[in-house]
């Protein structure tokens, strides 16, 4: 016997998408999210980091070679930061990644930041659900599909 | 002399004169560092033939005039010779001829706190590119129909290579060369620095006379060569031209020119992003997990290489997290020298892929790397 939830899972395709969360405001935040029984997507796989500047760019490269179909930077606003400069680090890393990725033919959406404070567990959910349908829309990484062949 | 100045000079020593080109100055220059000891060593690239250099750290004065003469088929960058030498001896001192691309890496290095640049004296070399030496044989026997093994000197003059034997001297132009895919190696066909104004002297034939060297003083340093190797009596000198410094900057301005135009032959740029991922795939899965880039690659400052952090060698049929890494790595400080191509045993051309993201972010942020210690390198957050 099926259940309807697994019929559905094997029709649509749901996207995977790691989500580097900063310990001091974004992983809050998506805790946050989660005690105010904020609907979100189950795409994220979350991991936590100590600062958005731990977010090391190989991190997010091996991440798309392992098959995410997105990456997310999310941090302390600017100026919050816990360790004083470490989200500046995370901005310039992104910035840079987004070149890389851009010329290596992956679309714009593969790859954002958000900056998420503690607080904010509904701005969080937002945001996930939001990326979560721009990811469906633009479809699997060409980078895993092309890679796993 | 002062800071700024441009002089000719020509080495008073009558055997580095005929054994050194364009007058031995810069063997004579190596000499005298080490004579008057101003450095501890000196690196210098020891002639084998006429395709064949191998690059020796010495502080024997009789070596080093056993290096002179010019090698353009010897593509050699010394950087990583003196990042040794820096992790070998920190406090000493070092002198070395430089093209360009040497001087360039140096600088790189030395803002990653590799190399002392208090410490260097740089000579810099005027570059209108370097060849291949297997491209080159080829060419000798096809293009020029000589033995290479009869080859005994090698010279560019007004955009003709020539090639002198004991018997016949020959001349081609080196847009004819290039266009039958001889010439120089791709990356100094689109290189557009050709004086090396980051190094302490500038020294070239260009505008200069026969037998004789054109030197642009550019530093304290430079200053501090020129007059030891003054005061000891090696070398003579003599202001240059006005004619001389006009010929050299033409010179210098046909070359930038040409290198444009070769750049934007080489990188087309691909619109379609599947068709850009397919591309990059398509050349880097011949990888075949040497690494020998990484240890060649001339900016790369690592203490522990990142690229091989999470990397597992099963994954190189495609394109792999090392090529990955690297291309971010290199991306805001590849000067575009060649030694990762040249290197590459699977003939991935790692230099035109590099220069691709490199152009990119250098671009963006404005940056060109290795002309100055000013500019911090652009992954660096204030």
């Amino acid at each position: 016997m099926h259940l309807r939830g697994d019929r559905k899972m094997e029709e649509e395709w749901t996207p995977k998408i790691t989500l580097f969360c900063c310990n001091w405001c974004s992983y809050a935040g998506s805790d946050d999210a989660g005690v105010g029984r904020k609907q979100q997507p189950p795409t994220t796989r979350t991991i936590r980091v100590m600062c958005s500047g731990r977010t090391d760019p190989g991190f997010v490269l091996a991440a798309l070679l392992e098959g995410s179909d997105a990456v997310l930077f999310t941090g302390c606003h600017i100026g919050d930061c816990h360790y004083i400069s470490g989200n500046y680090k995370a901005k310039k890393r992104f910035e840079m990644l987004k070149e890389i990725l851009d010329e290596l033919g992956l679309e714009d959406e593969r790859l954002q930041l958000q900056w998420i404070s503690a607080s904010e567990g509904s701005e969080f959910a937002e945001y996930i659900r939001k990326v979560t349908e721009e990811i469906k829309a633009i479809g699997p990484s060409p980078l895993r599909q092309e890679w796993m062949k | 002399m002062n800071i700024g100045d441009r002089v000719v000079a020509w080495s008073k020593d009558e055997e580095i004169k005929k054994e050194g080109a364009s007058g031995g100055l810069v063997t004579s220059l190596l000499t005298a560092a080490l004579k008057g000891e101003l450095v501890d060593e000196v690196i210098a690239l020891q002639k084998k033939s006429e395709f064949e250099g191998v690059p020796i750290r010495t502080s024997d004065v009789d070596e080093v005039i056993k290096c002179s003469g010019s090698l353009h088929a010897a593509p050699i960058n010394l950087t990583k010779f003196a990042v040794r030498f820096f992790e070998e001896h920190p406090d000493g001192t070092l002198a070395l001829p430089a093209k360009p691309c040497d001087a360039r890496g140096i600088i790189e290095q030395a803002k990653r706190k590799k190399i002392d640049l208090e410490k260097t004296y740089l000579i810099g070399l005027n570059c209108g590119g370097t060849m291949g030496p297997i491209t080159t044989m080829k060419m000798l026997e096809k293009m020029y129909e000589i033995d290479p093994n009869e080859v005994i000197e090698e010279e560019i003059e007004r955009g003709k290579l020539i090639f002198k034997t004991e018997k016949e001297e020959k001349a081609i132009s080196i847009d004819e060369l290039e266009e039958a895919g001889y010439g120089r190696r791709e990356n100094c066909r689109y290189c557009e620095i050709n004086i090396p104004v980051m190094a302490d002297l500038a020294c070239g034939n260009w505008g200069a006379g026969e037998n004789e060297t054109f030197v642009e003083i550019f530093t304290e340093k430079g200053l501090k060569l020129m007059n030891n190797a003054i005061e000891l009596g090696l070398i003579e000198t003599a202001p240059a031209t006005e004619k001389g410094i006009k010929i050299r900057e033409k010179t210098n301005g046909v070359m930038e020119k040409v290198a444009k135009k070769w750049h934007e032959k080489i990188f087309v740029p691909i619109e379609d992003r599947l068709e850009r991922l397919h591309y990059y795939m398509d050349v880097m899965e011949d990888c075949i997990d040497c690494e020998a880039c990484k240890y060649v690659c001339p900016v790369c400052a690592c203490d522990e290489s990142k690229c091989i952090d999470f990397y597992d060698p099963m994954d190189s049929h495609k394109i792999s997290i090392y090529h990955l890494i690297r291309l971010l790595h290199l991306s805001d400080s590849c000067i575009g020298c060649g030694q990762c191509t040249d290197v590459c045993p699977a003939e991935i051309p790692l230099t035109t892929l590099h220069r691709r993201m490199a152009d990119r972010i250098q671009t963006k942020y404005n940056y060109v790397p290795g002309m100055d210690m000013k500019i911090p390198p652009s992954f660096e957050v204030e």
